[in-house]
Protein backbone atom coordinates (compact mmCIF):
# COMPACT_ATOMS: atom_id res chain seq x y z
CA UNK A 1 0.00 0.00 0.00
CA UNK A 2 1.19 3.38 -0.65
CA UNK A 3 0.82 6.45 1.78
CA UNK A 4 0.68 10.37 0.76
CA UNK A 5 2.30 13.11 3.18
CA UNK A 6 1.13 16.48 3.25
CA UNK A 7 3.63 18.78 5.23
CA UNK A 8 4.55 21.92 5.42
CA UNK A 9 7.52 21.98 8.26
CA UNK A 10 9.91 19.66 8.03
CA UNK A 11 9.40 18.51 11.72
CA UNK A 12 5.91 17.53 10.30
CA UNK A 13 7.37 15.94 7.49
CA UNK A 14 9.96 13.92 9.39
CA UNK A 15 6.63 12.72 12.19
CA UNK A 16 4.29 12.09 9.37
CA UNK A 17 6.73 10.23 7.12
CA UNK A 18 7.62 8.14 9.92
CA UNK A 19 4.44 7.30 10.60
CA UNK A 20 3.61 6.70 7.40
CA UNK A 21 6.22 4.21 6.83
CA UNK A 22 4.55 1.83 9.59
CA UNK A 23 1.51 1.57 7.80
CA UNK A 24 2.58 1.62 4.02
CA UNK A 25 4.96 0.16 1.78
CA UNK A 26 5.94 3.20 -0.14
CA UNK A 27 5.99 6.74 1.26
CA UNK A 28 5.61 10.08 -1.12
CA UNK A 29 5.67 13.31 0.87
CA UNK A 30 4.16 16.35 -0.91
CA UNK A 31 5.32 19.58 0.43
CA UNK A 32 5.27 23.48 -0.26
CA UNK A 33 7.84 24.15 2.85
CA UNK A 34 11.54 23.36 1.91
CA UNK A 35 12.04 20.03 0.32
CA UNK A 36 13.06 17.49 3.28
CA UNK A 37 14.87 14.55 1.73
CA UNK A 38 15.96 11.06 3.53
CA UNK A 39 12.49 10.68 4.92
CA UNK A 40 10.07 9.23 2.09
CA UNK A 41 10.48 7.15 -1.08
CA UNK A 42 9.72 10.78 -3.35
CA UNK A 43 9.54 13.99 -1.99
CA UNK A 44 7.21 16.11 -4.37
CA UNK A 45 8.15 19.96 -3.93
CA UNK A 46 5.67 22.93 -5.04
CA UNK A 47 6.77 26.55 -4.88
CA UNK A 48 3.95 28.50 -4.28
CA UNK A 49 3.53 31.60 -6.74
CA UNK A 50 4.15 34.77 -4.82
CA UNK A 51 0.79 36.14 -5.03
CA UNK A 52 -1.15 33.01 -4.29
CA UNK A 53 -1.94 31.31 -1.08
CA UNK A 54 -1.05 27.47 -0.64
CA UNK A 55 -4.31 26.54 0.24
CA UNK A 56 -4.84 27.17 -3.66
CA UNK A 57 -2.28 24.27 -4.68
CA UNK A 58 -4.86 22.08 -4.26
CA UNK A 59 -5.70 21.18 -7.70
CA UNK A 60 -1.58 20.61 -7.96
CA UNK A 61 -2.10 18.27 -4.81
CA UNK A 62 -4.85 16.45 -5.52
CA UNK A 63 -3.62 15.07 -8.97
CA UNK A 64 -0.44 14.13 -7.51
CA UNK A 65 -2.08 12.13 -4.90
CA UNK A 66 -4.01 10.54 -7.67
CA UNK A 67 -1.07 9.60 -9.34
CA UNK A 68 0.81 8.30 -6.66
CA UNK A 69 -1.94 5.89 -5.64
CA UNK A 70 -2.13 5.77 -2.22
CA UNK A 71 -4.97 5.59 -0.28
CA UNK A 72 -4.25 7.03 2.68
CA UNK A 73 -3.47 10.48 4.06
CA UNK A 74 -1.76 11.82 6.60
CA UNK A 75 -1.78 15.54 6.88
CA UNK A 76 0.05 18.30 9.40
CA UNK A 77 -2.36 20.10 10.71
CA UNK A 78 -1.19 23.26 10.49
CA UNK A 79 -3.67 26.00 9.09
CA UNK A 80 -2.50 25.52 4.96
CA UNK A 81 -1.89 21.83 5.06
CA UNK A 82 -5.39 21.84 7.07
CA UNK A 83 -7.31 23.33 4.09
CA UNK A 84 -5.36 21.26 1.62
CA UNK A 85 -6.64 18.03 3.67
CA UNK A 86 -9.95 19.02 3.49
CA UNK A 87 -10.02 20.00 -0.62
CA UNK A 88 -8.22 16.07 -0.95
CA UNK A 89 -10.74 14.55 0.99
CA UNK A 90 -13.80 15.92 -1.08
CA UNK A 91 -11.78 14.87 -3.93
CA UNK A 92 -11.78 11.27 -2.86
CA UNK A 93 -14.79 11.34 -1.65
CA UNK A 94 -14.10 11.38 1.99
CA UNK A 95 -14.25 13.18 5.16
CA UNK A 96 -10.66 14.25 7.06
CA UNK A 97 -10.04 12.34 10.23
CA UNK A 98 -9.51 15.51 12.64
CA UNK A 99 -7.23 16.02 15.46
CA UNK A 100 -5.48 12.63 15.28
CA UNK A 101 -3.17 11.04 18.55
CA UNK A 102 -2.66 7.84 18.13
CA UNK A 103 -3.84 5.32 14.83
CA UNK A 104 -3.96 1.85 14.43
CA UNK A 105 -5.34 -0.68 12.13
CA UNK A 106 -7.02 2.42 10.03
CA UNK A 107 -8.70 3.51 13.77
CA UNK A 108 -7.28 7.31 14.74
CA UNK A 109 -7.61 8.19 18.46
CA UNK A 110 -9.08 11.82 18.86
CA UNK A 111 -9.95 14.54 21.06
CA UNK A 112 -13.44 15.05 21.93
CA UNK A 113 -14.92 17.45 23.02
CA UNK A 114 -12.14 19.59 24.30
CA UNK A 115 -10.81 16.85 25.98
CA UNK A 116 -14.09 15.57 27.97
CA UNK A 117 -13.90 12.44 25.91
CA UNK A 118 -11.56 10.51 23.47
CA UNK A 119 -13.11 9.69 20.24
CA UNK A 120 -12.30 6.23 17.98
CA UNK A 121 -13.25 6.47 14.60
CA UNK A 122 -12.40 4.89 11.66
CA UNK A 123 -12.98 6.19 7.70
CA UNK A 124 -15.29 3.90 6.00
CA UNK A 125 -14.25 4.87 2.51
CA UNK A 126 -11.69 3.83 -0.45
CA UNK A 127 -9.12 6.91 0.84
CA UNK A 128 -8.26 7.55 4.84
CA UNK A 129 -7.14 11.01 5.48
CA UNK A 130 -5.87 11.93 9.12
CA UNK A 131 -4.81 15.15 10.48
CA UNK A 132 -2.25 13.85 12.44
CA UNK A 133 -1.31 15.89 15.80
CA UNK A 134 2.46 16.84 16.43
CA UNK A 135 4.70 14.27 18.10
CA UNK A 136 2.37 11.14 17.32
CA UNK A 137 4.86 9.33 15.86
CA UNK A 138 8.76 9.51 16.33
CA UNK A 139 10.57 11.83 13.36
CA UNK A 140 14.00 10.20 14.03
CA UNK A 141 12.38 6.97 12.64
CA UNK A 142 11.85 8.22 9.26
CA UNK A 143 13.90 6.62 6.39
CA UNK A 144 13.80 7.30 2.47
CA UNK A 145 15.36 8.37 -0.51
CA UNK A 146 17.09 11.82 -1.45
CA UNK A 147 14.27 12.18 -4.77
CA UNK A 148 13.21 15.52 -4.99
CA UNK A 149 10.32 16.23 -7.71
CA UNK A 150 9.25 19.58 -8.41
CA UNK A 151 5.59 19.84 -8.75
CA UNK A 152 3.93 22.87 -11.09
CA UNK A 153 1.65 24.94 -9.33
CA UNK A 154 -1.98 24.32 -11.03
CA UNK A 155 -4.31 27.49 -10.42
CA UNK A 156 -7.81 26.34 -9.67
CA UNK A 157 -10.50 28.51 -11.85
CA UNK A 158 -11.45 30.72 -9.21
CA UNK A 159 -8.41 32.00 -6.48
CA UNK A 160 -7.57 33.94 -3.88
CA UNK A 161 -5.00 36.89 -4.57
CA UNK A 162 -1.88 36.88 -1.83
CA UNK A 163 -1.29 40.85 -1.91
CA UNK A 164 1.90 40.54 1.39
CA UNK A 165 2.92 38.94 3.91
CA UNK A 166 4.44 39.93 6.79
CA UNK A 167 6.75 37.85 9.58
CA UNK A 168 4.35 37.30 13.22
CA UNK A 169 6.78 38.96 15.90
CA UNK A 170 8.65 35.96 16.87
CA UNK A 171 7.75 35.46 20.59
CA UNK A 172 10.55 33.87 22.77
CA UNK A 173 8.03 31.67 24.30
CA UNK A 174 8.91 28.06 24.26
CA UNK A 175 6.72 25.69 26.32
CA UNK A 176 7.43 22.86 24.44
CA UNK A 177 10.93 22.32 25.47
CA UNK A 178 10.11 24.14 29.46
CA UNK A 179 10.84 21.53 32.07
CA UNK A 180 8.78 24.43 34.59
CA UNK A 181 5.65 26.15 33.43
CA UNK A 182 4.13 28.95 35.66
CA UNK A 183 0.28 29.05 33.81
CA UNK A 184 -1.79 31.58 34.98
CA UNK A 185 -5.72 31.74 34.24
CA UNK A 186 -8.45 34.10 35.04
CA UNK A 187 -7.87 34.43 38.82
CA UNK A 188 -5.74 37.18 37.85
CA UNK A 189 -8.04 39.55 38.15
CA UNK A 190 -5.54 42.58 36.50
CA UNK A 191 -3.05 42.34 34.44
CA UNK A 192 -0.21 44.27 36.93
CA UNK A 193 -0.77 40.98 38.97
CA UNK A 194 0.99 38.72 36.28
CA UNK A 195 4.73 39.87 37.54
CA UNK A 196 4.12 37.82 40.66
CA UNK A 197 3.68 34.80 38.46
CA UNK A 198 6.71 36.33 36.22
CA UNK A 199 8.59 37.08 39.05
CA UNK A 200 8.31 33.26 40.77
CA UNK A 201 8.68 32.08 37.47
CA UNK A 202 12.21 33.42 36.88
CA UNK A 203 13.09 32.32 40.03
CA UNK A 204 12.45 28.89 39.48
CA UNK A 205 13.31 29.03 35.71
CA UNK A 206 10.35 28.20 34.29
CA UNK A 207 8.29 29.38 31.24
CA UNK A 208 5.37 32.19 31.74
CA UNK A 209 2.00 30.71 30.16
CA UNK A 210 -1.60 31.24 30.71
CA UNK A 211 -4.96 29.45 29.61
CA UNK A 212 -7.01 30.63 27.28
CA UNK A 213 -9.19 33.70 28.50
CA UNK A 214 -6.00 35.64 28.79
CA UNK A 215 -4.98 35.03 25.80
CA UNK A 216 -8.09 35.56 23.37
CA UNK A 217 -10.01 37.10 25.80
CA UNK A 218 -7.91 39.87 27.30
CA UNK A 219 -4.92 39.81 25.28
CA UNK A 220 -2.41 40.28 28.28
CA UNK A 221 -0.77 37.01 26.57
CA UNK A 222 0.31 36.15 23.15
CA UNK A 223 -1.23 33.17 21.59
CA UNK A 224 1.47 30.65 21.62
CA UNK A 225 1.34 31.22 25.53
CA UNK A 226 -1.73 29.68 25.65
CA UNK A 227 -2.30 26.03 26.96
CA UNK A 228 -5.32 24.14 26.37
CA UNK A 229 -7.30 22.39 23.96
CA UNK A 230 -6.99 24.39 20.45
CA UNK A 231 -3.68 25.67 22.30
CA UNK A 232 -0.39 24.03 23.55
CA UNK A 233 -0.56 20.64 24.72
CA UNK A 234 2.57 20.59 27.40
CA UNK A 235 4.33 17.77 29.29
CA UNK A 236 6.74 19.51 31.53
CA UNK A 237 8.01 18.03 34.74
CA UNK A 238 6.05 20.44 36.89
CA UNK A 239 3.05 22.35 35.88
CA UNK A 240 1.59 25.12 38.30
CA UNK A 241 -1.56 26.46 37.44
CA UNK A 242 -2.13 29.52 39.02
CA UNK A 243 -6.13 30.58 39.08
CA UNK A 244 -6.48 28.44 36.70
CA UNK A 245 -10.54 26.89 37.40
CA UNK A 246 -8.96 23.64 35.81
CA UNK A 247 -11.55 23.03 32.52
CA UNK A 248 -10.87 19.91 30.99
CA UNK A 249 -10.79 22.44 27.93
CA UNK A 250 -7.37 23.55 29.62
CA UNK A 251 -6.38 20.55 31.46
CA UNK A 252 -6.21 18.66 27.89
CA UNK A 253 -3.40 21.25 27.47
CA UNK A 254 -1.16 19.71 30.42
CA UNK A 255 -2.89 16.41 31.84
CA UNK A 256 0.27 14.69 30.69
CA UNK A 257 2.41 16.93 32.75
CA UNK A 258 5.04 15.42 35.39
CA UNK A 259 3.48 16.69 38.97
CA UNK A 260 0.54 19.54 39.02
CA UNK A 261 0.56 22.49 41.17
CA UNK A 262 -2.43 24.08 41.84
CA UNK A 263 -3.41 27.17 43.66
CA UNK A 264 -6.60 28.89 43.52
CA UNK A 265 -8.64 31.12 46.04
CA UNK A 266 -11.99 28.59 45.03
CA UNK A 267 -11.75 25.60 47.34
CA UNK A 268 -14.51 23.83 44.97
CA UNK A 269 -12.49 24.46 41.50
CA UNK A 270 -11.77 21.01 39.71
CA UNK A 271 -8.19 21.72 39.36
CA UNK A 272 -7.84 20.44 43.22
CA UNK A 273 -9.36 16.97 41.84
CA UNK A 274 -6.41 17.08 39.69
CA UNK A 275 -3.38 18.55 41.40
CA UNK A 276 -0.76 16.50 43.18
CA UNK A 277 -0.16 19.52 45.23
CA UNK A 278 -2.37 22.67 45.86
CA UNK A 279 -3.38 25.39 47.74
CA UNK A 280 -6.87 27.07 48.77
CA UNK A 281 -5.45 31.07 48.97
CA UNK A 282 -5.22 33.86 47.23
CA UNK A 283 -2.52 34.45 44.86
CA UNK A 284 -1.03 37.60 45.64
CA UNK A 285 -0.51 35.81 49.09
CA UNK A 286 0.67 32.67 47.72
CA UNK A 287 2.87 33.73 44.78
CA UNK A 288 5.22 36.16 46.49
CA UNK A 289 5.71 33.76 49.71
CA UNK A 290 6.92 30.99 47.35
CA UNK A 291 9.11 33.54 45.46
CA UNK A 292 10.40 34.11 48.86
CA UNK A 293 10.86 30.75 49.95
CA UNK A 294 12.57 28.83 46.80
CA UNK B 1 -24.11 42.42 0.59
CA UNK B 2 -25.62 39.54 1.79
CA UNK B 3 -24.22 37.00 4.04
CA UNK B 4 -24.32 33.88 5.18
CA UNK B 5 -22.95 32.17 8.90
CA UNK B 6 -22.91 28.65 9.46
CA UNK B 7 -23.19 27.67 13.02
CA UNK B 8 -23.08 24.26 15.04
CA UNK B 9 -25.68 24.11 17.93
CA UNK B 10 -23.97 21.06 20.26
CA UNK B 11 -24.60 20.17 23.58
CA UNK B 12 -23.22 22.39 26.37
CA UNK B 13 -20.01 20.36 27.47
CA UNK B 14 -20.66 21.65 30.97
CA UNK B 15 -23.37 19.78 30.97
CA UNK B 16 -21.78 16.23 29.96
CA UNK B 17 -21.63 13.84 32.47
CA UNK B 18 -19.20 10.88 32.63
CA UNK B 19 -21.54 7.06 33.41
CA UNK B 20 -20.25 4.56 34.75
CA UNK B 21 -18.98 2.42 32.07
CA UNK B 22 -17.19 5.57 31.04
CA UNK B 23 -19.20 6.37 28.19
CA UNK B 24 -20.17 10.27 27.62
CA UNK B 25 -23.51 10.90 28.70
CA UNK B 26 -24.90 14.32 26.64
CA UNK B 27 -29.23 13.75 26.97
CA UNK B 28 -29.48 16.29 30.05
CA UNK B 29 -27.27 18.85 28.72
CA UNK B 30 -28.64 22.33 27.32
CA UNK B 31 -28.11 23.42 23.66
CA UNK B 32 -25.83 25.87 23.01
CA UNK B 33 -24.56 27.70 19.63
CA UNK B 34 -20.77 26.04 19.47
CA UNK B 35 -18.55 28.73 21.37
CA UNK B 36 -16.48 29.56 18.00
CA UNK B 37 -19.33 30.09 15.68
CA UNK B 38 -20.53 32.71 18.19
CA UNK B 39 -17.22 34.57 16.74
CA UNK B 40 -17.92 33.94 13.21
CA UNK B 41 -21.83 35.37 13.95
CA UNK B 42 -20.09 38.43 15.20
CA UNK B 43 -17.97 39.06 12.11
CA UNK B 44 -20.74 38.69 10.16
CA UNK B 45 -23.16 40.69 11.78
CA UNK B 46 -19.78 43.10 11.82
CA UNK B 47 -19.85 42.72 8.13
CA UNK B 48 -23.07 43.53 7.75
CA UNK B 49 -23.08 46.49 9.67
CA UNK B 50 -20.40 47.60 7.85
CA UNK B 51 -21.80 47.35 4.60
CA UNK B 52 -25.10 49.25 3.80
CA UNK B 53 -28.37 47.35 2.83
CA UNK B 54 -26.33 43.87 3.57
CA UNK B 55 -28.65 40.81 4.89
CA UNK B 56 -27.52 38.17 7.48
CA UNK B 57 -28.70 34.99 7.40
CA UNK B 58 -28.02 31.71 9.61
CA UNK B 59 -27.65 28.48 8.48
CA UNK B 60 -27.52 25.46 10.74
CA UNK B 61 -27.49 21.24 10.42
CA UNK B 62 -28.07 18.93 13.35
CA UNK B 63 -29.98 16.73 15.43
CA UNK B 64 -33.59 17.12 16.49
CA UNK B 65 -32.67 18.69 19.94
CA UNK B 66 -30.78 21.59 17.78
CA UNK B 67 -34.35 22.86 16.84
CA UNK B 68 -34.33 24.67 20.81
CA UNK B 69 -36.25 27.69 20.98
CA UNK B 70 -33.37 29.64 23.53
CA UNK B 71 -30.73 28.57 21.50
CA UNK B 72 -32.32 29.49 17.80
CA UNK B 73 -33.76 33.26 19.41
CA UNK B 74 -29.79 33.30 20.23
CA UNK B 75 -28.29 33.17 17.58
CA UNK B 76 -31.22 35.72 15.89
CA UNK B 77 -30.53 37.98 18.84
CA UNK B 78 -27.13 38.54 17.15
CA UNK B 79 -27.64 40.28 14.33
CA UNK B 80 -29.05 37.65 11.91
CA UNK B 81 -32.14 38.81 10.24
CA UNK B 82 -33.62 34.53 9.19
CA UNK B 83 -32.38 31.58 10.16
CA UNK B 84 -32.35 28.27 8.11
CA UNK B 85 -32.34 25.09 10.21
CA UNK B 86 -32.43 21.43 9.43
CA UNK B 87 -32.79 19.67 12.79
CA UNK B 88 -33.54 15.16 11.96
CA UNK B 89 -32.26 13.04 14.29
CA UNK B 90 -30.73 11.43 11.09
CA UNK B 91 -27.98 14.47 11.56
CA UNK B 92 -27.18 13.64 14.59
CA UNK B 93 -23.16 13.59 14.78
CA UNK B 94 -22.11 14.34 11.25
CA UNK B 95 -18.59 14.00 9.39
CA UNK B 96 -17.75 17.13 7.90
CA UNK B 97 -18.28 16.10 4.35
CA UNK B 98 -21.76 15.10 5.24
CA UNK B 99 -22.18 18.09 7.41
CA UNK B 100 -21.34 20.25 4.29
CA UNK B 101 -23.18 18.25 1.74
CA UNK B 102 -26.61 19.48 4.15
CA UNK B 103 -25.46 22.72 4.97
CA UNK B 104 -24.73 23.60 1.37
CA UNK B 105 -28.92 22.40 0.72
CA UNK B 106 -29.60 25.41 3.18
CA UNK B 107 -27.17 27.73 1.12
CA UNK B 108 -29.38 26.84 -2.05
CA UNK B 109 -32.46 27.78 0.04
CA UNK B 110 -31.33 31.09 1.40
CA UNK B 111 -31.16 32.52 -1.53
CA UNK B 112 -28.65 34.57 -3.29
CA UNK B 113 -25.15 34.83 -1.23
CA UNK B 114 -21.64 36.40 -1.77
CA UNK B 115 -19.65 34.96 1.22
CA UNK B 116 -20.41 32.28 3.70
CA UNK B 117 -18.77 32.75 6.69
CA UNK B 118 -17.87 29.88 9.36
CA UNK B 119 -16.42 29.63 12.89
CA UNK B 120 -12.79 28.54 13.76
CA UNK B 121 -14.16 25.15 14.57
CA UNK B 122 -16.91 23.20 16.48
CA UNK B 123 -16.55 22.78 20.25
CA UNK B 124 -16.89 18.49 19.59
CA UNK B 125 -14.36 17.53 17.07
CA UNK B 126 -12.83 20.82 16.18
CA UNK B 127 -12.18 19.73 13.04
CA UNK B 128 -11.70 22.66 10.61
CA UNK B 129 -13.01 20.97 8.03
CA UNK B 130 -16.94 22.09 7.47
CA UNK B 131 -15.96 25.54 5.74
CA UNK B 132 -13.60 23.91 3.33
CA UNK B 133 -15.34 20.73 2.29
CA UNK B 134 -18.92 22.94 2.09
CA UNK B 135 -16.33 25.87 -0.13
CA UNK B 136 -15.93 22.16 -2.39
CA UNK B 137 -19.59 21.16 -2.35
CA UNK B 138 -20.25 24.92 -3.98
CA UNK B 139 -17.33 24.52 -5.78
CA UNK B 140 -15.89 28.45 -4.83
CA UNK B 141 -12.72 29.74 -3.08
CA UNK B 142 -12.11 29.13 0.81
CA UNK B 143 -9.81 30.94 2.92
CA UNK B 144 -9.59 29.92 6.55
CA UNK B 145 -8.25 31.76 9.37
CA UNK B 146 -9.38 35.28 9.36
CA UNK B 147 -8.94 37.84 11.51
CA UNK B 148 -10.00 40.58 9.81
CA UNK B 149 -12.28 40.63 7.21
CA UNK B 150 -14.20 43.45 5.16
CA UNK B 151 -15.76 43.92 1.71
CA UNK B 152 -14.42 46.71 -0.89
CA UNK B 153 -15.31 47.23 -4.20
CA UNK B 154 -16.38 43.49 -4.73
CA UNK B 155 -13.77 41.72 -3.20
CA UNK B 156 -13.30 40.66 -0.05
CA UNK B 157 -10.28 41.80 2.24
CA UNK B 158 -8.53 39.49 4.17
CA UNK B 159 -6.07 39.06 7.09
CA UNK B 160 -5.14 35.81 8.54
CA UNK B 161 -2.50 34.57 10.67
CA UNK B 162 -0.59 31.76 9.56
CA UNK B 163 1.98 29.82 12.42
CA UNK B 164 4.12 32.36 12.24
CA UNK B 165 3.85 34.91 9.44
CA UNK B 166 0.57 36.78 8.42
CA UNK B 167 -1.15 37.32 5.36
CA UNK B 168 -3.46 40.41 3.08
CA UNK B 169 -5.67 38.24 0.80
CA UNK B 170 -7.97 39.76 -1.43
CA UNK B 171 -10.93 37.63 -2.33
CA UNK B 172 -13.63 37.58 -4.94
CA UNK B 173 -16.66 36.60 -3.66
CA UNK B 174 -18.55 34.33 -3.72
CA UNK B 175 -16.42 32.54 -1.23
CA UNK B 176 -16.68 30.73 1.86
CA UNK B 177 -14.32 32.18 4.69
CA UNK B 178 -13.64 30.40 8.55
CA UNK B 179 -12.58 33.33 10.72
CA UNK B 180 -10.25 32.95 13.81
CA UNK B 181 -11.85 33.31 17.31
CA UNK B 182 -10.20 36.56 18.02
CA UNK B 183 -11.77 38.20 15.05
CA UNK B 184 -14.72 39.48 16.89
CA UNK B 185 -15.64 39.28 20.50
CA UNK B 186 -19.64 37.73 20.44
CA UNK B 187 -22.11 40.58 21.43
CA UNK B 188 -24.31 39.92 24.71
CA UNK B 189 -27.74 40.35 23.14
CA UNK B 190 -30.13 43.44 24.70
CA UNK B 191 -33.31 42.58 25.77
CA UNK B 192 -34.57 44.00 23.16
CA UNK B 193 -32.50 42.17 20.53
CA UNK B 194 -33.79 39.01 22.53
CA UNK B 195 -37.44 39.89 22.30
CA UNK B 196 -37.00 41.17 18.36
CA UNK B 197 -35.42 37.43 17.53
CA UNK B 198 -38.65 36.04 18.54
CA UNK B 199 -40.24 37.63 15.39
CA UNK B 200 -37.47 36.82 12.71
CA UNK B 201 -38.38 34.01 10.57
CA UNK B 202 -36.97 30.49 11.07
CA UNK B 203 -37.21 27.84 8.66
CA UNK B 204 -36.90 24.32 10.15
CA UNK B 205 -37.53 21.25 8.41
CA UNK B 206 -36.55 18.09 8.44
CA UNK B 207 -33.69 15.63 6.59
CA UNK B 208 -34.41 14.64 3.21
CA UNK B 209 -32.72 11.30 3.26
CA UNK B 210 -29.87 10.24 5.54
CA UNK B 211 -26.65 11.62 4.39
CA UNK B 212 -24.25 9.38 3.59
CA UNK B 213 -20.72 9.39 5.90
CA UNK B 214 -17.37 9.09 5.05
CA UNK B 215 -16.08 8.12 8.68
CA UNK B 216 -17.69 5.86 11.41
CA UNK B 217 -17.56 6.59 15.23
CA UNK B 218 -15.89 3.38 16.89
CA UNK B 219 -16.19 4.63 20.31
CA UNK B 220 -16.44 7.72 22.47
CA UNK B 221 -15.44 7.35 26.25
CA UNK B 222 -14.46 9.76 28.74
CA UNK B 223 -10.40 10.43 28.59
CA UNK B 224 -8.51 8.16 31.69
CA UNK B 225 -7.47 10.45 34.00
CA UNK B 226 -3.98 10.77 34.97
CA UNK B 227 -3.55 9.80 38.79
CA UNK B 228 -3.02 12.94 41.26
CA UNK B 229 -1.91 13.10 44.88
CA UNK B 230 -4.69 15.88 45.43
CA UNK B 231 -2.51 17.02 48.64
CA UNK B 232 -4.37 20.14 49.11
CA UNK B 233 -3.97 22.71 51.80
CA UNK B 234 -5.51 26.15 53.08
CA UNK B 235 -3.81 29.25 53.31
CA UNK B 236 -6.61 30.19 56.00
CA UNK B 237 -5.56 27.61 58.09
CA UNK B 238 -2.81 29.05 60.48
CA UNK B 239 0.27 26.61 58.48
CA UNK B 240 -1.06 25.62 55.15
CA UNK B 241 0.96 28.30 53.28
CA UNK B 242 3.69 26.92 55.45
CA UNK B 243 2.90 23.60 54.54
CA UNK B 244 2.29 24.01 50.96
CA UNK B 245 5.85 25.74 50.26
CA UNK B 246 7.58 22.93 51.76
CA UNK B 247 5.57 20.33 49.19
CA UNK B 248 6.11 22.46 46.34
CA UNK B 249 10.27 22.51 47.62
CA UNK B 250 10.05 19.08 47.61
CA UNK B 251 8.78 19.07 43.89
CA UNK B 252 11.26 21.01 42.49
Amino acid sequence: MNAFVLAETENGARELCAGARQIADEVTLFTFGNAVTGVADKCLHLQIPEDAIADDAYPSVNESFDASGAKVVLAEPTVRVTNLAGRLAAHANTAAVPGVNALKDGVATSVYFGGTGVKESKPETDVSVYLISAGTFDGTQATGTDTVEEVEFKAPEKLAVKKGTAALPKSDIDLASADKIVACGRGFAKEEDLQLARDFASKIGAEVACSRPLSEGVNWFPREAYVGVSGAVVKPDVYFAVGISGQMQHMVGCNDSGTVIAINSDKNAPIFKQCDVGIVGDLKDVLPALTKAL
Amino acid sequence: MNILVACKIVPDDQDITVASDGSLDSSRAHEIVSQYDLNAIEAAAQLKEANEGSTLKAISVGPKKADDSKTKKDILSRGVDELYLMADDSLADLDSRATATELAKLVNKAGDWDVIIVGDGSADDYAKQTGVQLACALDVPYVAGATNLSFQEGNLEIQRNLESESEDIELAVPAVVSVSPEIAEPRIAGMRDILKAGKKPQNVEAAEEKPEESIETVSIKAPKQADRKQEVFDASDGEGLDKFVSAVKEVL
